[in-house]
């Protein structure tokens, strides 16, 4: 057992030069291995759950499928209240299906995509200029320029601040939330690998050198933080990405 | 140690900063999530929808249908009851017209029978009266052809019966009276 800890970010794969100024190399990191993995498992259980589809007498696995798109259906429609977002339902459902999943791959020992905040700025980039789309829709471009000089044009400044807030702090609150899991599982891990290196290792001779190498108290209690950092976290900051993304977009087209 | 590591960016050829937003992995993710919200549609979105949709029609012409056949049978209930209702007043009628033809027919033949009795009644007093006429009429020629008998023989005399008779008949047309 190593006696020091560290997270590292997400490993590169390969790197990819070439030669443009700004963005640099490509690097096939984990995030985006993973997420592609995240995505077939998405696809599949897709293609899975709406295998042969039947109107009447139907299997337990449509009606599972029905249920998620009603629940879908039911989510955007009811923080909008009406149809009127009813193209924002696959969106959502995808950022929220995406998100749960990569929250959640981490319990079988992937790195979560979520745990790097690309992934979540690039959602929030996303829902940014729906958002910003959205307004202009809504009011004009002369409407929503002069939105930022309300209620006095002092403002200005801080209301250009609290827009670009919107995005920043959605993908950081996002992020830091999954990211405190991965770093609160790696210290749970760590410091329990210790204490069974240091317990086993009462006992002497290569017996006591062979097993202190198992973390054995790694069993059992990682499972039961695991429930709150990964499983709740992972819902909750996927179900909160969502909500903020239907809200803000319904509240940018009632501004009048 | 823990906390010192997390906040120190672990740089290293292997691995990216722990808290970083690499451009194109940043440019990748929009992809993937466009991608993704494309497979979603087509995958889940629409053949749910579809069939959602097709149930839904299904359920609402049943229910149409069933509406429509309550229509029916209420239509043809009405029609029923009317009918019935229309049988059972016909049927009245017949009975009561049958009741007043059967008075009136019953009413005739009592009074035929009454008339008859009466013509019968009136004959027969007409009959007897002539009978009696006739009786009365037999009993003056007897009496008067007696009279005239006892006459002769009291007179001893033939008289002749063609001179008194006229006398004989208006006597007993006195005692007649």
């Amino acid at each position: 057992m190593s006696k020091e800890f560290s997270v590292v970010g997400p490993k590169i794969y390969a790197t990819i030069h070439t030669g443009i100024p700004i963005l640099g190399d490509i690097n096939i990191t984990e995030t985006l291995v993973v997420t592609w993995i995240v995505m077939l498992i998405i696809t599949g259980l897709c293609i899975f759950l709406t295998r042969d589809l039947k109107m009447e007498n139907i299997s337990k696995r449509q009606a599972f499928a029905e249920m998620l798109v009603e629940m879908g259906n039911n989510f955007v429609r009811n923080n909008t209240g009406g149809t009127k977002f009813d193209k924002l339902i696959p969106f959502v459902s995808a950022l929220f299906v995406t998100s749960v999943v990569s929250n959640l791959i981490s319990l079988i020992g992937l790195r979560s995509p979520t745990a790097d905040l690309s992934t979540e700025a690039a959602w929030a980039i996303v829902v940014f200029i729906m958002i910003t789309s959205t307004k202009i829709k809504t009011n004009g471009l002369g409407g929503y320029l002069k939105g930022f000089t309300t209620p006095i044009a002092v403002m200005t400044p801080f209301n250009i601040l609290s827009e670009l807030a919107t995005p920043v702090s959605m993908a950081c609150r996002h992020f830091g939330n999954i990211l405190s899991g991965v770093v609160i599982d790696g210290l749970i891990y760590w410091a329990l690998g210790l204490a069974s290196s240091a317990l086993l290792g009462l006992i002497p001779g290569v017996v006591g050198n062979f097993l202190s190498k198992i973390p054995i108290l790694g069993v059992g209690l990682p499972a039961i933080t695991g429930v709150y950092f990964d499983w709740f976290s992972g819902c909750m900051q996927a179900f909160i990405f969502c909500m903020l993304t239907v809200m803000y977009i319904a509240n940018a087209a009632e501004e009048g | 140690m823990g906390i010192q590591a997390l906040l120190a960016f672990a740089a290293s050829n292997e691995t990216q900063d722990l808290v970083t937003v690499g451009p194109w992995t940043l440019i990748f993710q929009i992809c993937n999530l466009f991608i993704q919200v494309h497979l979603i549609k087509k995958y889940l979105f629409k053949p749910i929808n579809d069939i959602l949709e097709k149930r839904q029609n299904l359920a609402d012409k049943a229910i149409k249908e069933a509406r429509e056949a309550k229509e029916e049978a209420d239509s043809l209930k009405d029609q029923y009851e009317s009918s019935l209702t229309n049988a059972h007043s016909e049927a009245a009628q017949i009975v009561s017209d049958a009741q007043k033809e059967a008075q009136v027919k019953a009413d005739a033949m009592v009074h035929e029978a009454q008339k008859e009795a009466a013509d019968i009644k009136a004959r027969a007093a007409a009959d007897i009266e002539q009978e009696k006429k006739k009786a009365i009429n037999e009993a003056k020629d007897e009496i008067g052809g007696l009279a005239m008998d006892i006459a002769g023989k009291v007179v001893e005399k033939e008289i002749n019966e063609n001179d008194h008779k006229k006398l004989i008949e208006d006597f007993i047309s006195k005692v007649g009276a």
